[in-house]
């Protein structure tokens, strides 16, 4: 089996253990929450006021719940494989809808902070690991080293108040002009870039200092021309390798930065799905974020492997 | 004949430590030159005198004339422009010399493109030509990780000579590579001197210095003890030094009785081993009477060290079954080992490590001492960590401490292979003291053809793939 | 000739200082501040509304009248005493299921590891999320789906760490002379593995710590009036203006710890 293949088939193992844990966690969450379960789905489906008795019992009976816990599970992850993830206890919307509408924006968000962080971590760190001890090395390091240190909200905050407030240039909320994602997408990136910098700084560094850049210099390229044939792929493997730890905070943040921003994606109804206590919403946005975490891991192990030719 | 390199007056020293002490030299086309010595005795640092990498915090002195100028030793960037014009080294151990993300044939055609300003498309046909040349045609799109160990040091040849260099340097060009390849190396440096190009080859392996030919140097502490044509210093040395270095080689290694194999302590009957699913040997028997020497030998990957550790019980055999003589505790079975550094608790001192053991084993400390003492290990070695100590002072404490449990064989896989020939040769030396007196059977595994048939009483020869 | 030399290897130990300065700091202000800050988080002063920095409150006072000093210690003790009880919930379990799996190979390795991998299939923090759903502002879920999303990182760093270790020959010679798994793994594995494991408990810590501020910022963490930095960064949001120290000084609490945290480990392990 190659290399894309044995890739593509932990993914794909990862992808289902997703959907089955947090379903699990779900199903578990409906049964444990206090109060009449087929009470809260009547009233999503037909609003607080105009819910009956009689209404809460063809729930009961529809979705079977007063069937063993076993017997439910295997309905709810029945339905789940249908597409079927209910509607929202809240705005009685179907969930898949909701979902296909907010993905959309999570994943722009989250595109626009990754484009950020490999374009300013890995330059940034190419150049500090050329000069080792350098003043980029030095500032560079020290810079990023704060910036990881920095939790997203505190940097968003920060962003909001100078950017937008203070400066007036870039506008702190709403959704709907290219420049809006300006700010939650550099909160959520230039972490990830201050990372991948280090990581970055350290590949070039081992990099220039192997046997095979040394190599390339005895048999007489100049530097210049020694360490562009030869560190940007390999420094670019460990890079990556990390990148798909990092990847896991990516969709952290992607919660904190969507609720501080009020930026209508997954993260954002997450938060509220919690707060409201909205299961199917919560198994929804849980999905999609869990599903978006294996996707991007997937595309990294793509890219690992296409530059690393052991990897094949 | 004008010589291509020539190092005049070499002298350099570390503070008080004097490194290299007024050595000359000249290489003359189609005359190899050698410097044969051991570790810690200069040579590398002549070698990179030549390429001018002496570290700065050197202080060197002298003259290098190389491509028609002449600089100074020690003048940081001197020779940096000739880099692969005038000069091109063959990096120690080659496969970690080539980039792992780029195919062969673009690491050659570099030089190519590069140094010699040829268009893209003509560097990569140069460089087809290069390894067709050295047999490679059908390697040019590997990566490095797909090239056996002998083709990767062909492509690094390849790539050190594509910009045209006249003056090959191969500073230990067999570290790391089996015996077997050593021939294979030696021609294909001396390929590098047939088309009117000079060759200075840094070695502590006899026998490359002797095939090479040509001229040798012999080094020790920083100074240069004997020159002259090889087939004469090499066949009359005047200096002690070379005489002892020559001594020290396994093929005149003083003969001693075999010892006659006692009760058997070992036996084997119809091994068979795999690794990755490719079957290594099968249907092999072999028994091990007391105080007896077997050598096991074969080509790199036949399944040597697994045969040993089958027979200590450290893998499981895929058929077949070993018997350990009745009643003889495990512990009685002991393996000494290639590295020894990685054999002990890197954080512990020695004394600690041999301490805990000697407990274990209920031996009294005064015997630890005298076993020491026996193998020449000075006792404040042992309070040193065991990185702290040389390779030859850790082997033998290695062995003081497979002694211990007083075993009845010890399985030594390669354990000199590592040492300076005159360290291998005191080692084994004391190794076969060792046995002779207490009647322990030793499996030795080796690559050198001329110690199996010397020490040992019997050989096995594993076929390999 | 730069190129040639290899890179040099920068002094960690500064920033090894800088680092266990600020996390003793934090830890000073947690383990003594309460003691030395007399009041309660939780006292509200309504004639006192975002008073500016003055005798009895010297940070100032909150939007209700709380004394922002006051607040800001018992977040302290808070947020050090949750990364610490998080990471050392974590690093038990994963610690020793890691030196089973490497010690035991076969089956018990394979099903640990499983089980391992598909806790990491989610990103950490959305396992602690719906761990929280369960009872959003209680203390006890928050703790649990911290330490249940860290153990695996002990797990697998202790078990890739040891497998190595015992596979080396220094293990196998010292198994060949007699000695038994006690001492094996007392000379041979954990010696090795302590700077791995300070490594893991500082980066969990300050994980732990930011995971906390992060969930009490987007009102999922802990609920008021408890006195948590995230809660309180969030709170004081709409008063930037009147009070920015207010608000700033959490955010800086929270940095410092983590940055020190930081710093102290040194490299990320994985």
């Amino acid at each position: 089996m190659g290399g894309v293949a044995r890739a593509l088939l932990r993914r794909a193992v990862q992808a289902a253990l997703v959907v089955i844990l947090v379903s699990a966690l779900c199903f578990t969450l409906v049964r444990i929450l206090p109060g009449d379960q087929a009470l809260r789905i009547a009233e999503g489906r037909y609003g607080y006021d105009r819910v009956t008795a009689a209404a809460a019992d063809a729930v009961r009976a529809e979705l079977g719940l007063d069937r063993p816990a076993i017997e439910q599970f295997a309905a709810w992850v029945g339905r789940l494989a249908r597409g079927d993830l209910g509607a929202s206890l809240v705005t009685g919307e179907r969930v898949v809808a909701e979902v296909a509408y907010q993905l959309g924006h999570s994943l722009m968000l989250a595109l626009a902070a990754l484009a950020i962080a490999l374009v300013i971590g890995p330059i940034l760190g190419l150049f500090a690991g050329l000069r080792p001890g350098g003043v980029v090395d030095q500032a560079g390091m020290v810079g990023a080293a704060a910036l990881r240190a920095m939790p997203v909200f505190a940097l968003g905050i920060g962003l909001m108040l100078v950017f937008g407030v203070a400066l007036g240039w870039l506008p702190v909320a709403g959704f709907h002009e290219a420049e809006n994602i300006i700010l939650p997408a550099l909160a959520l990136g230039l972490g990830l870039a201050a990372a991948s910098a280090r990581v970055a700084r350290d590949a070039t560094v081992a990099v220039t200092s192997a046997p095979f850049f040394r190599f390339a210099l005895l048999r007489g390229l100049t530097r210049a021309q020694a360490v562009w044939q030869h560190v940007p792929r390999n420094a670019a493997v460990p890079v990556l390798a990390y990148l798909g730890v990092q990847l896991a905070l990516l969709v952290e943040g992607v919660v904190v930065v969507e609720s501080l921003f009020g930026w209508p994606g997954i993260g954002h109804a997450l938060s509220h799905a919690i707060a409201a206590r909205d299961v199917p919403m919560l198994q929804g946005t849980a999905l999609s974020l869990g599903l978006i975490f294996v996707a991007l891991n997937a595309a990294t192990d793509l890219a690992m492997i296409a530059l690393d030719p052991r990897r094949r | 004949m004008t010589p291509a390199l020539t190092i005049e007056d070499l002298h350099a020293h570390a503070g008080d430590a004097v490194l290299l002490r007024g050595v000359s030299l000249a290489v003359v086309p189609g005359v190899p030159l050698t410097i044969l010595g051991e570790t810690g005795s200069g040579k590398t640092l002549v070698a990179e005198a030549a390429m001018g990498t002496l570290a700065p915090e050197l202080a060197a002195s002298g003259r290098v004339a190389l491509g028609g100028a002449v600089s100074e030793a020690g003048a940081p960037d001197a020779r940096r422009g000739l880099w692969g014009r005038g000069i091109a080294l063959l990096p120690q151990e080659p496969w970690l010399a080539l980039d792992p993300t780029q195919r062969v044939l673009a690491q050659v055609a570099e030089g190519h493109r590069f140094i010699r300003g040829l268009a893209a498309s003509e560097a990569r046909a140069r460089a087809r030509e290069d390894l067709a040349a050295l047999g490679l045609a059908d390697a040019v799109r590997r990566y490095p990780h797909q090239l056996s160990g002998g083709m990767a040091q062909r492509v690094a040849v390849a790539a050190a000579r594509a910009g045209g260099a006249p003056l090959l340097l191969a500073d230990e060009p067999t570290k790391g590579l089996d015996a077997d390849l050593r021939d294979a190396v030696v021609a294909l440096l001396r390929g590098a001197l047939e088309a009117g190009g000079a060759l200075l080859c840094i070695t502590h392996d006899i026998a490359v210095a002797r095939a090479l030919g040509g001229e040798i140097m012999v080094m020790l502490r920083g100074e240069v003890v004997e020159r002259g044509p090889t087939a004469q210093v090499l066949g009359a040395p005047r200096h002690a030094y070379t005489r002892r270095l020559l001594a020290a080689e396994p093929q005149a290694w003083a003969e001693r009785a075999r010892p006659v194999p006692g009760a058997e302590v070992l036996s084997a009957t119809g091994l068979a081993a795999e690794r990755g699913g490719r079957r290594l040997f099968a249907g092999l028997d072999l028994a091990v009477g007391a105080g007896e020497w077997v050598a096991v030998t074969g080509p790199s990957g036949c399944g040597k060290t697994t045969l040993g550790n089958i027979l200590l019980g450290l893998l499981q055999p895929v058929a077949g079954a070993v018997r350990r003589r009745g009643g003889l505790a495990r512990t009685r079975y002991q393996k000494l080992y290639q590295d020894p550094v990685a054999t002990f608790a890197p954080r512990l001192d020695l004394r600690t490590a041999l301490a805990e053991a000697a407990r274990l084993h209920a031996v009294p400390w005064a015997q630890v001492a005298a076993m020491l003492d026996r193998l020449r290990v000075a006792d404040a070695l042992l309070d040193r960590r065991p990185d702290q100590v040389s390779g030859g002072e850790l082997q033998r404490i290695a062995i003081a401490r497979a002694l211990l449990p007083d075993p009845v064989f010890l399985f030594a896989d390669e354990p000199t292979s590592r040492l300076d020939p005159i360290t291998q040769q005191e080692t084994m030396e004391v190794l076969r003291d060792v046995s002779a007196e207490r009647g322990l059977a030793v499996l030795l595994v080796t690559h050198d053809q001329a110690m199996a048939r010397k020490v040992a009483g019997r050989q096995l020869v594993l076929p390999g793939p | 000739m730069r190129g040639l030399r290899r890179g040099s290897a920068r002094g960690l130990a500064p920033a090894r200082v800088l680092g266990a300065t600020l996390v003793g700091l934090v830890v000073a202000m947690a383990v003594l501040g309460p003691l030395l800050v007399e009041g309660s988080p939780t006292r509200q002063d309504l004639s006192a509304v975002l008073q500016p920095p003055s005798a009895e409150a010297l940070l100032g006072r909150d939007h209700l009248g709380r004394s922002v000093l006051v607040r800001l210690v018992h977040a302290a003790r808070l947020s050090v005493s949750l990364g610490a009880a998080a990471v050392a919930a974590a690093a038990l379990p994963g610690i020793l299921l890691g030196l089973l799996a490497a010690w035991a190979g076969g089956w018990t390795d394979r099903v640990l590891s499983g089980f391992g991998d598909a806790v990491l299939a989610l990103p950490g923090l959305l396992l602690v999320l719906l761990v929280v759903a369960l009872a959003p502002g209680a203390f006890w879920p928050l703790f649990i789906g911290l330490s249940l999303a860290m153990w695996v990182e002990w797990f697998r760093v202790t078990r890739a760490a040891s497998a190595a270790l015992l596979a080396s020959p220094a293990v196998e010679a010292a198994r060949l002379l007699g000695f038994g798994p006690w001492h094996v793994l007392r000379r041979h594995v954990l010696p090795e593995m302590m700077p791995l494991f300070g490594t893991l408990a500082a980066f969990g810590c300050a994980g732990a710590v930011l995971a906390v501020g992060a969930l009490g910022f987007i009102g999922i963490g802990l609920r008021p009036p408890t006195a948590e930095w995230g809660l309180m960064m969030v709170e004081l949001l709409p008063y930037y203006d009147e009070a920015p120290l207010a608000m700033l000084a959490p955010a800086l609490c929270l940095f410092a710890l983590v940055l020190g945290l930081q710093l102290l480990a040194g490299r990320d392990p994985r």
